[in-house]
């Protein structure tokens, strides 16, 4: 149990149309130029390019009523995927009216309704807890819905097959809610699958000095759960680890935890140099740059040819382009958006 | 209606509230077979199992988290911390997360749980320290402390129907000392609604939990030095109830406030400079306030008895306000 790259997460291969193929390929494009658009448009944004493969690769074919709850680095791709209006995303990123905390939260959250769990502020490591409790309503109405004496909570979809994606950072593993919750998703074998988007770095801390394992999947084993090392830069290898383990976490086998290995090919925030890292070890990562990777893969395999590509590349630039006039062309948030009287709810 | 002890008063609201919404369930330490620390869980695994009654780790970060998260997805979990001073290790969760998500989302989402939790001087000493003004700082949260078990089922009610985070503060002092009638059917007491708990003319006592007690038992003695003293009891302490405390001022015109937590800081600072800003012409003398020194509550019984403010300390800040 819990050996690193363990056959239970590895096993499933969920085939992928050539759609699908080329679907990856235009998120990922989309991912990566909307976040060097916030980066220019916010100094302070934690820009996630490098990371592109994971990020995508963890969140793709999910259903809709299962939940994501997502690093800080890059969730924006996330929301998109789960159906938010990228508009409203750079105007969250600017502290915009149309932005879906309208001023009030940390910029990189987004809509709650698409099944994704809020960043509110931004204390590492929360998430991982309150992604646990969302396993846990699932696992509970699996069991109410098996009580012969308790009326099912919510008829409309087979509950005992949702599952949760939680990703976070490297450094955020060493949080104390990481231990808590996994333990105890392991206990309760809930449906949820810890994915570490582990770029290498928490800020300008290199990970070997707060990591003293290779990996953070080898962790897995301290909770007699499956881990699994994945290559992060690798879309493929990234999509078809995550789904083997939503699937288990569907069988109601229990969580798994996942070590997406990627780099941020930039600095911690947009204006951070990142000069704190040797420069050969950024160009080798550079090299490996998720995106031309798989275009070269697209190619290779005949999913897409290469001005196929450029077209998409082309589409994903004037979506941006179009989204961020709108979200320009916003007002601030003002005191409309303020709402001092919004802050505890009021009973429906 | 039924003679209940505080401890007795909440779990039968727990109980009824378990029985009617299928969405309310419990997170905490050795509340299965155990029954709750100090009986606080007494019969709930029986009647409503392993899946509403969850025997948790040692993991308060994470308990907190899961409600948090459990609550977002629609679910009232009540969690429970064994002691107050335990909320610390949680912190993060109640106030970054529980606190702030129904604001930071823009009302989009909000998380209807219950924190209860055992606070203050009890009949085994353990885990004394009272940091409920901490919690009534955030915003976002509610937080309440009942002083008897008519207040303790319905406030523990309101908390779980309520949809916004309620942390419930659980006086150890008086969870077996007496009982009380309470009614059988469901009700709730407001939050946010503090109660005179005594008449009086002369001076009112504001107090909370186990002070209440020690306020009224304080008035009943002032009696035979003919004074009549008026006690409100708090209740709540998020949201403040400041008009029930400005027109008990406003008759008495002499104000002490007791609670037995630390005075600096404390909720009696809060309810001193409001009355000092809503209600300072209605005063004929400088508030006094009644609280611990400043300083970690002591261990040993002779040390503790001390330490925290009594009878007699309440007796003299009325005598004082009095004769000012
Ligand atoms: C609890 C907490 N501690 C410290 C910080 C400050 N901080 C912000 S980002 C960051 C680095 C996080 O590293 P990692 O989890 O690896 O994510 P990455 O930035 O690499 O994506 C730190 C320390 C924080 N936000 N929250
Ligand atoms: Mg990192």
């Amino acid at each position: 149990m819990g050996a690193v790259n363990s056959p239970e997460v590895t096993r499933t291969r969920p085939a992928l149309t050539p759609a699908d193929l080329l679907e990856l390929y235009r998120l990922m494009a989309l991912c990566r130029t909307l976040e060097s658009a916030c980066a220019e448009l916010n100094p302070r944004w934690f820009p996630a390019e490098g990371e592109e493969a994971t990020i995508v690769g963890s969140c793709y074919g999910l259903r809709p009523d299962d939940v994501v709850a997502p690093h800080y680095r890059g969730p924006f791709i996330i929301y998109l995927m789960r159906g938010a209006d990228l508009a409203r995303l750079f105007g969250q990123a600017l502290g915009k009216s149309i932005g879906y905390a309208r001023g009030r939260a940390v910029p990189f959250t987004g809509p709650v309704k698409v099944g994704v769990t809020p960043w509110v502020a931004g204390d590492l490591g929360t998430s991982l807890s309150v992604a646990l409790g969302v396993a846990l309503s699932f696992w509970y109405d699996r069991q109410m819905r098996r009580s012969p004496h308790s009326p099912p909570l919510d008829g409309t979809h087979p509950a005992d097959e949702r599952a949760v994606v939680c990703t976070f950072g490297d450094g955020t593993a060493n949080r104390g809610d990481f231990h808590e919750a996994l333990n105890m998703a392991a206990l309760w074998k809930l449906p949820i699958v810890y994915v570490c988007q582990n770029n290498r770095y928490a800020i300008s801390l290199e990970s070997r000095k707060y990591l003293p394992v290779a990996t953070v999947a080898d962790r897995a084993a301290g909770y007699g759960i499956p881990g699994a090392t994945v290559d992060g830069n690798d879309i493929l290898a990234v999509h078809d680890a995550v789904q083997a383990a939503v699937a288990r976490a569907r069988r109601g086998e229990g969580p798994s935890l996942i070590d997406a290995q990627t780099y941020r090919l930039r600095g911690h925030w947009a204006e951070d140099a990142a000069d704190y890292r040797p420069e050969a070890e950024a160009a080798s990562w550079r090299e490996r740059d998720p995106l031309p990777r798989f275009e070269r893969r697209l190619v290779e395999i005949g999913a897409a040819a290469a001005d196929n590509l450029v077209r998409l590349r082309e589409q994903v630039a004037a979506e941006v382009d179009a989204a961020l006039d709108r979200a320009r062309q916003a007002p601030d948030a003002g005191p409309a958006d303020l709402g001092l009287d919004e802050v505890l709810a009021w009973r429906g | 209606m039924a003679r209940l002890t505080y401890v007795e008063a909440i779990v039968a609201a727990i109980a009824a509230e378990m029985r009617r919404d299928p969405r309310v369930f419990l997170l905490g330490q050795d509340i299965g077979p155990l029954g709750g620390v100090m009986r606080g869980a007494r019969g709930l695994w029986e009647e409503f199992g392993d899946a509403r009654v969850l025997d948790t780790p040692i993991s308060e970060s994470a308990m907190v988290g899961a409600a948090v998260g459990a609550a977002l997805m629609g679910k009232r979990p009540i969690v429970e911390i064994s002691f107050g001073e335990f909320l610390p290790l949680a912190m993060s969760q109640l106030v970054l997360q529980a606190a702030n998500i129904h604001y930071m989302t823009a009302g989009a989402a909000s998380v209807p749980m219950v924190v209860r939790t055992r606070i203050g001087d009890g009949p085994y000493r353990g885990h004394p320290q009272c940091y409920e003004a901490w919690l009534a700082h955030v915003p976002g949260l509610k937080a309440v402390l009942p002083a008897t078990p008519y207040d303790a089922r319905g406030l523990m009610t309101a908390a779980i129907r309520d949809p916004n985070p309620v942390i419930v503060f659980e006086h150890m002092q008086l969870y077996h000392l007496l009982r009380d009638e309470v009614p059988d059917e469901d009700y709730e007491v407001p939050i946010g609604q503090a109660v005179v708990a005594r008449e009086g003319r002369d001076a009112t006592v504001v107090a909370t939990g186990w002070m209440v007690h020690r306020a009224l038992a304080a008035a009943d003695a002032l009696t035979a030095e003919g004074m009549s003293v008026e006690v409100v009891d708090l209740r709540s302490l998020a949201p403040l109830d400041i008009p029930t405390v400005v027109a008990s001022v406003r008759k008495t015109s002499r104000l002490v406030i007791a609670h037995e937590s630390w005075k600096v800081g404390g909720i009696g600072a809060e309810v001193s400079a409001s009355i000092a800003e809503e209600a300072v012409d209605a005063l004929d003398a400088p508030i006094v306030r009644v609280g611990a020194p400043h300083a970690p509550v002591p261990s040993a019984r002779s040390l503790r008895d001390l330490f925290l403010p009594d009878e007699e300390s309440i007796r003299k800040a009325v005598r004082k306000v009095a004769e000012f």
